[in-house]
């Protein structure tokens, strides 16, 4: 590449005030965000110490535990309700110190496991830990666990052995979900006709286990003819779409649509809606945001398939603070999966899962 | 080096300069209507991929006057989600369309003179200036949108002008509206190189640097309007992607920049500066989206693109030097 040079004019004088141009537009750059950004935060931050219960006394002389959440992402809701759980066990114990910090996007390996061995060497006290890929994270995992930092992992496996290598596994059974969703398609289409898939993301254990169990229930029923092209979504809801979009040119006379996430399940919805397709075919999904449950709501989406992200962030805290006391805890938890519909979306136990009341635990943040 | 500005001899030279991208796509086209089981391409199909191809290939038109000159801008990625944010933001607040267009395309200006001033000021190599504004953009884009997705309520209507079925008012267009803006924008940048002032510049001062300050060029002057220029576009690819996806989400585009100057140089840019082929540029952004689409069409797994794709850009890179050697 090539320098620029500034001509006849010695460089001092006239850097001088390119420079504060420079500046200039720098600060506008940063003060024009700065007033976006304080819209978001309008709402006060709740005072953690008044809204604890009397658990919440720290004791005096007990070290205050820090416990580092690391999730696979920080943008889709999911991970937001994962962190209100984990807030919601750091208001119920008191003591603690709960941070949450993740890759920006959800097929960053290299950056979490960079996190996790950042986590490791500045004595954090425990971590807990949604592994984005079950091989790569375990190298990560065994060098905390062996620094004397107790991992809990939640969401997703780990290709490593629980009780030694890590503390305890906190997830949905994500092979029952998708049974669960294959189920009810097959009832939804009536036993009958071409069912498309669209997968995940190459080396994603949850979603592969939801793409088999929902592959496995279809098959089971048997007379429907499961399309399954392989083509996957991608990280976020844009390469979804248009992933989406070129399986339905490929192919358009299907019956139903499954997706095995939330960005997945967003980019067909799209690329349904763009093709009038809506509310004809039959679809189920997986995970909701507020765009998934007003589709659901308006018929667009048939079934949604969701777990309880609030729970496991919740026991994900919890469990690694009972561990560091001592306390014996349980290796395999399971958080539990609820398939809802049109029907069933109106109910408390739905409205809770749908639409958790996140603000409460994340407000002004 | 220089091909537009004329100090190459030879018709035939130049002339397989200009068609060879076009020539590269209508062979891409033909290997892939001779695999059976021979997909023909239907109306849908062809304005499906026109719409895949809008996002990249609006930020290559600008990407293409930038390389011209010489430079390279590694940002545009992250541009893309921080004026798709602030598109999004502006909605939400309800100012209303034409506020978020202008404040978004206003984004994209200030992210390409603030790149054009860190490369010609501190005199930054334009790879890292830019490597430096990837990460700076993206995290203004992040904090903006809170970390997460903006949702306005409503879009007035510019959702429908990117979907691949042009709405009933517009169905005498044939294509989305968003592809013939790209069309229309294409022509305007394709003029503005062959044509003005400030296109003979860039030209001239990607082809030899010193030459062109000997003849009395501002070179600070055309660099940083060369970013400004392909700023504005990635402000308005912004809108397009926001549009898309009917909410602004601030970790979109990751990797976008890569596509982009993937186009420019299956498009027949060298990245040493000096020339420039609008219209190769956009056969290289098109070339991409099909071979995504035939792949998808022909069930082969997503590994087959990716090894295909890489290989297009060798090829098109080859097959470009060595014209030049023989020229």
């Amino acid at each position: 590449m090539n320098t620029c040079a500034s001509g006849s004019t010695t460089p001092s004088r006239r850097l001088a005030p390119g420079l504060q141009t420079l500046l200039a537009i720098g600060a506008a750059m940063v003060a024009s965000a700065g007033l976006w950004g304080c819209g978001k935060q309008e709402t006060p931050a709740p005072d953690k110490k008044a809204t604890s219960g009397p658990v919440a006394q720290d004791a005096p002389g007990e070290k205050v535990l820090k416990i580092a959440v690391v999730p696979k992402g920080t943008t889709h809701d999911f991970w937001k309700s994962i962190h209100a759980g984990a807030i919601k066990a750091q208001r119920e114990l008191g003591n603690v110190e709960v941070t949450f910090r993740g890759p920006e996007r959800e097929d960053d390996r290299q950056q979490q496991v960079n996190l996790v061995q950042n986590l490791t060497s500045s004595g954090t006290s425990a971590i807990v830990l949604a592994p984005l890929d079950e091989t790569a994270l375990a190298g990560p995992v065994r060098q905390a666990t062996a620094a004397g930092i107790p991992v809990v992992i939640i969401d997703s496996g780990l290709k490593a052995q629980v009780g030694k290598d890590f503390v305890s596994f906190i997830a949905t059974d994500n092979y029952k979900g998708g049974a669960m969703a294959g189920e009810k398609m097959v009832e939804l289409v009536g036993g009958k006709g071409k069912v498309l898939i669209l997968r995940y993301q190459e080396g994603s254990a949850s979603t592969a286990q939801r793409e088999q169990g929902f592959i496995d229930a279809v098959g089971k029923a048997g007379g429907i003819e499961l399309v399954d092209p392989k083509r996957y979504a991608g990280a976020t809801r844009a390469t979804a779409q248009e992933a989406a979009e070129n399986l339905l040119l490929a192919g358009n006379d299907y019956a139903g649509i499954y997706c095995p996430n939330e960005s997945s399940t967003f980019g067909m919805l799209l690329a349904i809606r763009g093709k009038g397709l809506a509310g004809k075919v039959k679809f189920v999904g997986f995970d909701a945001s507020p765009g998934l449950v007003e589709a659901l709501g308006k018929g667009e989406i048939d079934a949604l398939v969701v777990q309880n992200p609030m729970r496991m962030g919740y026991l994900g805290v919890m469990t690694a603070a009972r561990h560091i006391r001592g306390e014996k805890v349980e290796e395999l938890i399971d958080t539990g999966v609820v398939l809802i519909t049109k029907d069933t979306m109106n109910t408390p136990e739905s409205k809770e899962l749908l639409a958790p009341d996140l603000e409460s635990y994340l407000g002004g943040r | 080096m220089s091909d537009q500005s004329g100090t190459i001899p030879g018709a035939a030279g130049k002339l397989l300069h200009m068609i060879g991208p076009v020539l590269g796509l209508v062979l891409v086209i033909a290997i892939f209507a001779a695999i059976p089981p021979h997909h023909g391409i239907t109306l849908l199909q062809l304005q499906t991929i026109l719409v895949h191809t809008v996002g990249v290939g609006i930020v290559a038109l600008g990407m293409t006057v930038v390389i011209a000159g010489g430079g390279i801008d590694l940002s545009v990625g992250s541009t893309v989600a921080l004026c798709g944010v602030v598109a999004a933001v502006v909605l939400d607040r309800g100012h209303g369309l034409p506020a978020a267009i202008s404040a978004a395309i206003f984004t994209g200006v200030l992210c390409g003179a603030y790149n054009g001033l860190l490369i010609t000021l501190l005199r930054l190599p334009p790879f890292i200036a830019t490597l430096g504004t990837l990460g700076f953009y993206r995290g203004v884009a992040k904090w903006i949108a809170g970390s997460s997705p903006v949702s306005p309520d409503t879009l007035y209507g510019l959702d429908a002008l990117v979907l691949p079925t042009p709405p009933a008012e517009f169905s005498w267009l044939g294509v989305a509206p968003s592809v013939w803006l790209m069309l229309i924008l294409a022509c305007a940048v394709a003029i503005t190189i062959r044509a003005t002032v400030f296109g003979r510049r860039v030209l001239a001062v990607g082809g030899n640097e010193t030459a062109a300050r000997y003849a009395g060029i501002s070179l600070a002057r055309v660099k940083v309007q060369s970013y400004i220029l392909l700023g504005g576009f990635a402000g308005l690819a912004g809108v397009l992607q926001m549009a898309r996806l009917t909410q602004g989400d601030p970790t979109v585009s990751a990797g976008l920049e890569l596509d982009v100057i993937a186009a420019v140089v299956i498009g027949g840019a060298s990245l040493a500066g000096g020339s420039a082929s609008i219209a190769g540029t956009l056969c290289g952004a098109l070339m991409m989206a099909y071979l995504v689409n035939r792949c998808t069409l022909h069930e082969w797994q997503q590994f087959v693109q990716q090894m295909i794709v890489g290989h297009i850009i060798i090829a098109a890179v080859a097959f470009d030097l060595l014209r030049r050697r023989r020229g």
